[in-house]
């Protein structure tokens, strides 16, 4: 339990980028992260293995965010209004493949809240699919399937956005 | 040996994508990738956009962390307000992490330390719940030395602790001594745990803590997940009477150990 606060404290950036990338609203990302870390600190007795500290405070964000939009919304897309200048500005297409982050996160977005979830502990926080299937208690073939449809409605969103600049160019 | 290989899955092409594919599976998938152009278009795309999505979300990590996300601030709140023992447990991990050279310094960042009285209290607290949590629930083995070796039981725990002890009758009150254990404690120390019984087959634990000298506290309830307990100091030992029951039982309990109970002073 002890070394378990420095481990602990080592994931706050992680846990911080993944609340923002979520909420894309850093002050709710911040207090989400703060509440996140209160819980952990309450249950730090019950005994964690360092290895699966990392997962175990995700699962709390998860746990948190869910109680929260139960009731406010059920299921399906964000709907927490979020301030989109409050998150970096931009729109420099700043990538080799031209992709903006501007445009990249504007495809994130729409996408179901499980979906982003998904993608974002599976390709940022480089989490296992059974790590993410933990954090989110669900079966390992539903990460995978969620994460196929979020990567493929990114491709979509993505090309449809470079579409209108191809037929220019005929 | 190994019968045909399975066909490529969706998953196996996003395990690529994530570094999860087992080494096995490489080989084939990338023959798979290469003789299927449109696949391997959409893999790359998922690639750049995994790229792109970590370097769109990674100014969030490197940001100075505000002062309410500081794990020593937290700390310190939750010991200012001090509502449930529990909150001492943090202090004491805080000072046991210090102890290991662990997290060395990061004490030094609280602006005041909790007095050692307390952060006694709260490792005796924490080691009473916790023995109770892992000993009481075991049916078949919760004690090393049973109540019909009561005189062995005794002694060999006076030996290993270094001092006197001796199981207090709980009788009149309804619980049976069935026996006890030698527990470590994190500094590497002897300390001891008596278990009780009452007719229900409800399990108590008294454990007992040698302290400093120096160190004392008054009477202090904690409860976690349905178990309650409460723990004092007192002329160097700690005790800490843990149960599943009402705190009014286990004052009544507490109050026999202190004054039955020679050794309890």
């Amino acid at each position: 339990m002890t070394s378990s606060i420095a481990v602990i404290q080592t994931c706050v950036p992680a846990l911080r980028r993944y609340a923002s990338a979520l909420l894309r609203d850093r002050d709710k990302a911040d207090d989400l992260v703060r509440d996140c870390l209160v819980r952990a600190l309450n249950r730090l007795h019950i005994g964690q293995e360092d290895g699966d500290i990392r997962t175990w405070l995700f699962a709390i964000m998860h746990d948190l965010l869910a109680s929260r939009s139960r009731g406010v919304n059920l299921r399906g897309a964000v709907q927490t209004p979020y301030d989109k200048d409050s998150v970096a500005p931009s729109g420099r297409a700043d990538r080799d493949d031209g992709v903006s982050r501007q445009d990249l996160m504007r495809a994130i977005d729409p996408l179901p809240k499980d979906q982003r979830s998904v993608l974002l502990l599976v390709a940022v926080e480089d989490l296992s699919y059974a790590e993410t299937a933990r954090v989110l208690g669900v079966p390992i073939d539903i990460v995978m399937s969620q994460l196929s449809l979020a990567r493929e409605q990114v491709r979509q969103s993505l090309s449809d956005l470079r579409t209108p600049a191809l037929r220019r160019v005929k | 040996m190994s019968g045909p290989e399975p066909p490529i899955a969706e998953a196996d092409l996003h395990a690529f994508v994530d570094n999860q594919l087992p080494k096995a599976r490489l080989a084939a998938v990338q023959r798979y990738l290469y003789a299927n152009q449109q696949e391997a278009r959409r893999v790359a795309a998922w690639m750049a956009h995994r790229e792109a999505l970590r370097q769109a979300v990674a100014l969030e990590a490197e940001a100075p962390l505000p002062p309410g996300l500081d794990l020593s601030r937290l700390i310190e709140t939750r010991l200012r307000r001090r509502h449930t023992a529990w909150l001492w447990l943090t202090a004491a991990s805080v000072l046991f992490a210090l102890a290991l050279g662990g997290a060395g310094g990061w004490l030094l960042r609280l602006p005041y330390a909790p007095g050692r009285d307390a952060v006694a209290l709260a490792l005796l607290e924490q080691q009473g719940l916790a023995t109770h949590v892992v000993y009481a629930a075991d049916k078949r083995h919760p004690i090393e030395v049973a109540a019909v070796e009561r005189d062995h039981l005794t002694q060999w725990l006076s030996n290993r602790l270094n001092r006197k002890v001796t199981a207090p009758e709980l009788d009149a009150l309804g619980y049976r001594l069935i026996g006890g254990r030698l527990l470590a404690t994190e500094r590497g120390g002897a300390a001891a745990l008596l278990m009780y019984e009452d007719v229900r087959g409800q399990r108590l634990s008294l454990v007992l803590r040698p302290m400093a000298r120096n160190l004392h506290a008054a009477r202090a309830d904690m409860s976690e997940g349905g178990v309650n307990g409460c723990a004092w100091i007192a002329d160097g030992l700690g005790y800490a009477v843990v149960a599943a029951l009402p705190d009014e039982e286990l004052d009544r309990v507490a109050d026999h150990v202190r004054l039955e109970w020679p050794a309890a002073g």
